[in-house]
């Protein structure tokens, strides 16, 4: 190595605050510790609590059509469900989207899920037991979360149609400081986390129109899936989505956080919080979020 | 608030470096501790290893244990030698160990293990030193002709007049002309049989033994007194041949030489001493065929002699081996729990600077610590066979879908079979040093497992594979700074060592820079940024 590597080595290792990328040490010794206090984490961590917070703010979110958290309610699951097409089975602290049945459509006694499988209530309650026993969550116990599903917005599906899109905010103190767009894939299997193979897509934030788009750290211009062409589009209800996401940050007292926004015909939904938002937006917007950070620390 | 915090954080961190500094110090300038404790030295282990094949009636066979000495350091002898009967006794300097048994038939394994700690020793011969008139009694043995060192044999006188002429050299010219003649004049051959004086010196060639008998002849006519040595040469590897040496009473002091690989009043640190005398290595009932090898492992270790010179300081933790050794704590073990923080340290470097994703905190460190008797490789291998397995296992009751604590305990019964599966398999195949997986930390690696399936279902099995290789990759290093005999002697000496350990770890949990794996990732970013 020569001196000068040497130097810029040291200097690494003993002035770590120069750089403007942020790493995972600092978004956690910088961010998530002060911003987020561990006794606020069950409200983003757990859905039903996550919407309890939204719900009383007025926040958008989808329908609850019920929570199931013991075994002898799933008695009346027929019942519960008979008058619903349409929904969405979810456990209240699954990761990364395990644990989703999309219900889509109804035939007779039983429904369909988006993947076609037919299914009865028997194999729903399965299912829900499952979430109850804590299979998905890597937890004792858990509830399950039925929600009427979110029609996205026709923009929307017509880019994303193997799954829901959302828009991921990040927020400090309340104020959006960057955001993208993330699309599932049939590899991520409709799930749009970056990490298991959803794209994600630039955002200009003064015209929600959206730019160059990342898949499996590699820069796409279609969907490697449909061919639809992903940058050049308008986000629909981009100052909404905005203002939405707002409103959740202030009524929630976690203070670093990435909001899942997805939009609807009518509107955008809050979907989820997450108290410790990945660092991959930024290769997706190039853009360094230490240094939006700092100067939105510097404006408030 | 703030300030205050920052304030007793740096306060903290200013003790924990201060404080050890200091004491370190102290034990060096003031108490005069010799850093020469620090430096590695070379050991060797030594199994030797005699096989009998007997066909009834009673069988004994007997040989020469090493003992500590000036130069060398004998630990750890340990006998394994089955049914035949093991018995210690001193004969003259020399310790003697006899096995026996009656009635043998069949074929059968002593294995007598131990370590040595040698060192070099070269004498300086003052030049102008007269040979003395008169020795102690006790010479008398040291300066007698014997029917294989032939003092008074004609033929030795003559060489001798030839090699020295003149009258009464001193002892210095006389040892250098005695060694020079043996050194040029008489070949090294590779006979394995006796040889005395004066054979060795009428054919002009001889092996180890001829060449010391003809030396000890030499000196004894000069009337120095002089007496053979019988060891081996540690070398790397395994071996029959012993070797033979003399040694010259000079001013006080035995004085080794060896002519046949040109050591003149000096002993290399590879020379194990196992008797001193004309004798035979090994002596056996003649009903037997007998067979012997020496097998060598060379280690770099600490240096025992100036550690326990340096128990008596209550500075240290080298006087408590002592006191954990009552409750059945090794002096290995203690070494190698101590080294656990430096582990935990350089994992957590690992992570947080590296940015390598290992499964657990501790888990390499506690994995290196394991491999301590499997050794690096066979510790990967059989670490890797068990969280690969067990993973498969946990994925098999994932498709039977049971409740997560009983499947958890089913793991856990998993791992353990195959542990012990390794174990036995290790034995029987020879492989000892895998036989020692049993000690791994057995919930540690039903949780590795468990980890390493659910990132295999929740991304897929190359990302717990890539997982399993970085957790490998901070084992191997793990494994070379906990294992590293200067870091061993350091904590040993220096305890206090273990606070500048949690300085570091402090540093670190405020370190917010980013982390090398990261430079990757943003690479275009951080290309965009720079000037």
């Amino acid at each position: 190595m020569r001196t000068r590597d040497w130097q810029a080595m040291v200097r690494w290792l003993l002035s770590p605050e120069a750089g403007r990328v942020l790493g995972m040490n600092r978004r956690n010794l910088g961010y998530v510790y002060p911003c987020n206090p561990r006794r606020f984490l069950p409200l983003a961590d757990d859905k039903v609590l996550t919407k309890e917070v939204l719900v009383r703010a007025g926040v958008p979110v989808p329908t609850t059509l019920g929570i199931y958290r013991h075994f002898f309610e799933l008695r009346r699951l027929g019942e519960d469900l008979a008058p619903h097409e349409e929904f969405v089975i979810k456990p209240a602290r699954g990761r990364g989207g395990g644990g989703i049945v999309v219900v889509a459509g109804r035939t007779g006694a039983s429904w369909t899920s988006i993947s076609n499988r037919v299914l009865t209530v028997a194999e729903l309650r399965r299912h829900i037991t499952d979430i109850i026993f804590g299979v998905y969550s890597s937890e004792l116990a858990d509830a399950a979360l039925i929600e009427e599903r979110v029609c996205q917005h026709p923009e929307l599906e017509d880019l994303s149609p193997l799954g829901l899109a959302d828009v991921r905010v990040i927020l400090l103190r309340d104020r959006p400081v960057l955001a993208m767009v993330r699309v599932p894939t049939r590899k991520s299997e409709g799930r749009a986390n970056l990490h298991l193979g959803g794209i994600g897509i630039d955002i200009d934030p003064d015209t929600g129109r959206t730019g160059r788009a990342l898949h499996d750290r590699l820069e796409v211009r279609r969907h490697p899936d449909t061919g639809a062409v992903l940058s050049g589009r308008t986000v629909p209800f981009w100052e909404e989505v905005l203002r939405v996401s707002r409103m959740a940050a202030e009524a929630f007292p976690l203070k670093y956080i990435g909001i899942d926004v997805s939009i609807a015909g009518t509107g955008p939904m809050v979907l989820e919080i997450n108290a410790r938002p990945g660092l991959e937006i930024q290769n997706v917007t190039r853009r360094c979020l230490q240094a939006l950070l700092v100067k939105r620390g510097e404006q408030s | 608030m703030r300030w205050n915090r920052d304030f007793s954080f740096r306060l903290v961190l200013l003790a924990l470096v201060f404080l050890p500094l200091t004491l370190m110090g102290y034990k060096i300038f003031v108490l005069r501790y010799p850093l020469d404790v620090l430096l590695p030295t070379v050991s060797y282990r030594v199994d030797l290893s005699l096989q009998v094949d007997g066909h009834g009636g009673d069988v004994s066979v007997a040989t020469f244990l090493p003992r500590s000495d000036y130069r060398q350091i004998i630990d750890e002898g340990q006998n394994s030698s089955g049914t035949f009967l093991f018995s210690l006794d001193s004969e003259g300097e020399n310790l003697v160990a006899t096995w026996t048994e009656s009635n043998f038939s069949g074929h059968h394994n002593i294995l007598y293990t131990f370590t040595v700690s040698p060192r070099y020793v070269r004498y300086l011969l003052p030049a102008g030193l007269k040979i003395p008139a008169f020795y102690p009694a006790a010479f008398t043995p040291f300066l007698e002709s014997t029917p294989g060192i032939q003092v008074s044999d004609p033929l030795i006188e003559e060489t001798l007049q030839q090699i020295l002429p003149g009258e009464l050299p001193d002892i210095s010219t006389a040892l250098i002309a005695i060694h020079r003649y043996l050194q040029d004049q008489i070949e090294n051959r590779d006979f394995s049989g006796y040889t005395d004086a004066v054979t060795a010196l009428k054919l002009g060639e001889a092996s180890c033994n001829g060449k010391s008998r003809l030396f000890a002849a030499f000196a004894r006519k000069l009337h120095l007194p002089a007496r053979l040595v019988g060891g081996v040469i540690l070398e790397q590897g395994s071996k029959r041949t012993t070797h033979q040496w003399v040694e010259i009473y000079v001013n006080g002091h035995w004085v080794p030489f060896d002519t046949v690989n040109d050591h003149f009043a000096e002993i290399p640190a590879n020379f194990l001493t196992l008797y001193y005398g004309d004798l035979v290595m090994f002596r056996h009932t003649p009903n037997i065929n007998f067979r012997s090898l020496y097998k060598t492992t060379r280690t770099l270790g600490p240096r025992p002699e100036l550690q326990d010179s340096l128990a008596r300081s209550p500075l240290t933790i080298l006087n408590l081996f002592g006191l954990f050794e009552q409750v059945g704590i090794s002096r290995k073990l203690l070494e190698i729990i101590l080294m656990l923080p430096f582990g935990a340290l350089v994992t957590a470097v690992l992570r947080n600077v590296v940015g390598l994703e290992t499964f657990g905190t501790f888990l390499p460190a506690l994995i290196a610590a394991a491999a301590l008797e499997t050794g690096l490789w066979w510790g990967i291998f059989g670490f890797l066979i068990i969280i690969l397995l067990g993973a498969a296992a946990q994925r098999g009751l994932d498709a039977l879908q049971i409740l997560h604590a009983p499947k958890m305990a089913i793991l856990f019964a998993t791992v353990i079979i195959l542990m012990l599966t390794m174990t036995v398999a290790g034995l029987k195949l020879g492989l000892i040093a895998l036989a020692h997986i049993t000690l791994f930390p057995v919930a540690i690696l039903t949780l590795t497992a468990e980890r390493f399936a659910q990132v295999q279902a929740e991304h897929s099995f190359a990302a717990a594979a890539r997982r399993l290789l970085m957790t490998v990759l901070a084992v191997a290093v793990c494994y070379g700074v906990m294992h590293s005999s200067v870091l061993k002697a350091l904590v040993l000496v220096f305890p206090e060592c273990l606070l500048l350990i949690i300085a570091c770890d402090l540093w670190l949990g405020k370190w917010v820079g980013i982390r090398a794996s990261e430079f990757i990732r943003f690479r275009r970013l951080l290309q965009k940024e720079a000037p």
